[in-house]
């Protein structure tokens, strides 16, 4: 009996609470008077406190994804001058680390924080607050993008969809995700679909709409990340686990193996109990309703064949 | 070497779910997730704060119609990992 057959994204995140905890309470400048609004899936950001400059810079980059700024936002998110240099500390003997983020929850506030950014979401009031260690920069950037990466993993479980680590690509008006591990071939398969609408090429938003799920893409693509190419989203036609082997071939994923995989695949919301435990519930809903695969595929376009066939 | 006498409790920050008989577990402060097959998901499940892995066994002999030999040495050995791995203690 193995009882134990597989073990399933093992990544570690050392918990490191930073050394100024009261960095969430201290009174903070915001940068400006300026604001904006994005909107993609089911998600609407309103970004307050801007300075005029942050704010146009943001709107040209994120210029598919900006609407009215009358629209209720999902979160209302003030900016603010952090007055400190970080918030965590690089390590300063050289030795590499993968980028920290932390978070922790107390009640309905979520704070997360790195190197660059402290911010705190207030679930129930729909109000944040981001400190920023600078104004312009890869530092604003790296911290902006990562706090609403983070931000919008919570908020989407809220609403009971998901941030996928997942590629998603649109045919036919039905959107295929692609998901698994750094270097399975997420972005190689947006590569390979060069007529087709791509939503994402690292991490796809699955939102709930009516009575089914969709995809959609999110707009922080982290620089070296696609921006999609729409706002909208699309219904989910199917879940395909990417492996990489000498000839195109697709298995039906069902059951237990089927949520470890997906589950292996969300990132920012496994770390906490209360939020693993409604994700869990989300991809048993995902799968109950959307058809999931393992996919083998070569460097070329033939999977498509594979992967359009009828599901189910 | 586990007692047979003694009564598990899982991790309380343990999140899991069945689905077709097979658990997923996931520990969040170990940023693990794991699959269960059905007799492994048959122990998680009665692990409970009050059953002793005695009558767990007996749960397993019965069920799936094992040599009872052949059933204490795998959960014990199943047992094991999952206190290896923080899911019980």
């Amino acid at each position: 009996m193995h009882a134990v057959e597989a073990e399933l994204g093992r990544s570690r995140l050392v918990p490191e609470l930073a050394r100024d905890e009261g960095h969430f309470d201290r009174s903070r400048e915001p940068f400006g008077t300026a604001s904006i609004v994005l909107q993609f899936g089911s998600i609407t950001m309103r970004l307050d406190d801007l300075s005029r400059r942050q704010a146009d810079n943001l709107a040209r980059r994120y210029r598919r994804f900006i609407i009215s700024a009358e629209t209720d936002p999902s979160v209302s998110i003030a900016f603010r001058r952090a007055g400190v240099t970080h918030f965590l500390e690089p390590r300063r003997d050289g030795t590499p680390e993968t980028y920290r983020l932390e978070s922790r929850r107390r009640e309905g506030d979520l704070a997360l924080w790195s190197y660059e950014f402290a911010g705190r979401l207030n679930t129930s009031s729909g109000g944040a607050e981001l400190a920023l260690v600078a104004e312009t920069g890869e530092l604003f950037d790296r911290g902006l993008e990562n706090f609403l990466r983070a931000l919008t993993a919570s908020l989407i479980l809220e609403q009971g969809g998901l941030l996928l680590h997942a590629s998603a690509v649109v045919r036919g008006g039905r959107a295929y995700l692609f998901f698994g591990p750094s270097g399975r071939g997420k972005t190689t398969v947006t590569l390979l679909s060069p007529g087709d609408v791509v939503l994402s090429d690292d991490l796809s938003l699955v939102v709930r709409n009516g009575d089914r799920f969709e995809a959609a893409g999110i707009p922080f693509g982290m620089a070296h990340h696609r921006i999609p190419d729409t706002n909208a989203s699309f219904p989910i036609a199917s879940l395909n686990t990417l492996l990489q082997g000498p000839r195109v071939l697709r298995e039906p994923l069902s059951g237990a193996a089927a949520v470890a995989e997906i589950v292996a695949s969300l990132p920012f919301v496994m770390q906490e109990t209360g939020q693993s435990g409604r994700a869990l519930e989300v991809v048993g809903r995902l799968l109950d309703e959307v058809p999931a695969y393992r996919l083998w595929f070569r460097k070329d376009p033939s999977f498509w064949t594979v992967v359009e066939e009828e599901a189910r | 070497m586990i007692d047979l006498g003694v009564v598990l409790t899982k991790n309380p920050n343990a999140a899991y779910r069945v689905y077709d008989g097979q658990a997923t577990v996931v520990l969040p402060e170990r940023s693990e997730v794991h699959v269960l097959n059905p007799i492994g998901t048959t122990v998680w499940d009665r692990i409970d704060g009050r059953r002793t892995l005695a009558q767990i066994l007996d749960a397993v002999v019965e069920e799936y119609e094992v040599a009872p030999d052949e059933a204490r040495r795998d959960v014990l050995a199943f047992v094991a990992e999952l206190r290896e791995h923080g899911m019980v203690t």
